[in-house]
């Protein structure tokens, strides 16, 4: 039996904020091509108000996710923090969500680091401390206020939402893990230097030999690994910078349209970072019939992509609707303009 | 304006589940908590965590000057709240929404916010602020 094999997603949670900025906005704003939020897939983002941060997120998630798996905070021996948005430069992120959820001060507690994938990356970690027995469940979040500088076409897309899972035994998940791969590489296509407001990034450098080259590589890696084709699943989640790149990458790989479509979030709230593959896993799993097989694979810059093959249970049905849905906080918006925007994501400066 | 360390630090998990204090002898619930219920007087008090609760919307006001350390948080929206089931009344932030949207009797839910920042690098105050409740047909906790 494989590690992964032990372990499973035993609750799930979601947050996005209630405010929208439509992209026609950004165009208007900046003189960007009236077409290109239409190119770019996405309609409109979802932007943390001026009293939210990834932490403030990444509790709500969290919160949720407890609520599905239906555990006492104190079994969680590990929060770990997926961001790339920390409130504070030095000090965890990881012990105000942990001490907030109820988890302190028996478990571990860190801020994860690797772009757009580094809750990935917990993912996997968290399959081995269950898997060995160190600790009983662990609670990975992944949460961002995505930066971008203003007028850049990073900006279009750069959003606010997180998502949360408590990872635990296969007894008691609502899905569960059959296997995993990840695949990376030095690949410099979109950075931020300390210091640096916004990230830089390598223009059309994210695309072939970054998103996909090791999205790509993790998948086959993991078909490879398991004997799997993509006929064998269900549903295909993959990261989403923008509502092109999944579609582009799941022809590439032999996935249909129809299986990535349920998971696929980014054109109503744009690319939310840490939250972007998992937030459309979320959704999946609000959907997912018992038996059925999703195939994760986030990405991050720097670069580097994981791969999850993923069983759904019979207690599928029991978690859904414990905690609000993916759908329920799509519902929740209201649509603010360029001004708002700016105050609330701090681009205007401000002498304190 | 800075708040010394201490005082956040001491009460940050009551902010953070909405811990209040339940008197043993007249059961009445108190947030901030408080080691003497303010009811009886009696100094048997068990703590409570209301952070799952529902609340009605009682009373707000809208402020337009705020003191130093709040002015981004402009407008700023105080409101009295009532627990669901503890009946605990509670001055708080109302967040995500807009005056116009508030009205008496809304149902309210608790969340985790960002209260105050001390400057670009002091420390960031977290606390509860109340919301509009997210209410779902198909969520059997709202």
């Amino acid at each position: 039996m494989l590690p992964e094999e032990k372990t499973g997603i035993v609750g799930w949670g979601v947050y996005i904020p209630r405010w929208r900025l439509n992209l026609r906005e950004i165009v208007e704003v900046w003189g960007f091509n009236p077409e290109q939020p239409e190119e770019l897939g996405v309609s409109e983002k979802s932007v943390g108000g001026v009293d939210e941060d990834a932490v403030t997120m990444g509790i709500e998630a969290a919160r949720n996710a407890i609520l599905r798996a239906g555990i006492n905070p104190r079994e969680i021996g590990a929060v770990w923090f997926g961001t790339e948005s920390k409130p504070y430069a030095v000090k965890p992120s990881a012990t105000i969500v942990a001490e907030a959820i109820g988890a302190t001060p028996y478990s571990m507690a860190t801020d994860w680091e690797f772009a757009c994938r580094a809750a990935s990356e917990a993912i996997r970690a968290s399959i081995g401390v269950v898997a060995s027995g160190l600790v009983k469940y662990t609670l990975v979040v992944g949460s961002d206020t995505a930066q971008a500088n203003p007028g850049d076409v990073l900006e279009f897309t750069a959003s606010s939402a997180a998502t949360a899972l408590v990872i635990g035994d296969r007894g008691n998940a609502a899905a569960y893990f059959e296997a995993s791969a990840t695949y990376v590489t030095d690949t410099p296509d979109f950075w931020r230097r300390d210091h640096s407001k916004y990230p830089l990034h390598g223009e059309a450098f994210t695309g072939e030999p970054s998103y996909f080259k090791h999205i790509v590589g993790a998948v086959k890696t993991l078909l490879e690994k398991t004997g799997l084709k993509p006929e064998d699943f269900d549903y295909a989640v993959f990261h989403q910078p923008n509502a092109t790149f999944p579609m582009r990458v799941s022809r590439i790989l032999g996935f249909p349209k129809e299986k990535i479509t349920p998971g696929l979030i980014t054109p109503y709230i744009g690319n939310s970072y840490n939250s972007s593959a998992l937030i459309g896993l979320a959704r999946v799993l609000e959907i997912a019939k018992p038996g059925q097989r999703i195939l994760l694979a986030p990405f991050g810059s720097g670069a580097g992509s994981d791969a999850f093959s993923i069983i759904v249970t019979d207690k599928i049905e029991e978690r859904k609707y414990k905690a609000p849905t993916v759908d329920d906080y799509l519902k929740r918006k209201y649509t603010i303009n360029y001004s708002l925007y700016s105050k609330y994501r701090g681009l205007i400066y401000r002498v304190e | 304006m800075r708040i010394s360390i201490p005082p956040y630090w001491r009460t940050r998990i009551h902010k953070y589940r909405l811990v209040a204090t339940r008197c043993k002898k007249c059961s009445v619930t108190l947030y901030p908590p408080s080691n003497i219920c303010r009811y009886c007087g009696s100094r048997e008090v068990d703590q409570v965590e209301l952070i799952n609760e529902k609340a009605r919307l009682i009373t707000w006001t809208v402020i337009y000057s705020a003191m130093e350390g709040f002015e981004k948080y402009k407008p700023l929206i105080i409101g009295i709240v009532e627990t669901a089931e503890s009946k605990t009344k509670i001055l708080t932030l109302l967040t995500d929404v807009l005056p116009s949207e508030l009205k008496p009797g809304m149902i309210m839910e608790p969340v985790i916010r960002k209260i105050r920042e001390e400057g670009e690098a002091g420390l960031i105050h977290y606390g509860v602020a109340f919301r509009p409740a997210l209410i779902s047909e198909n969520t059997k906790t709202s």
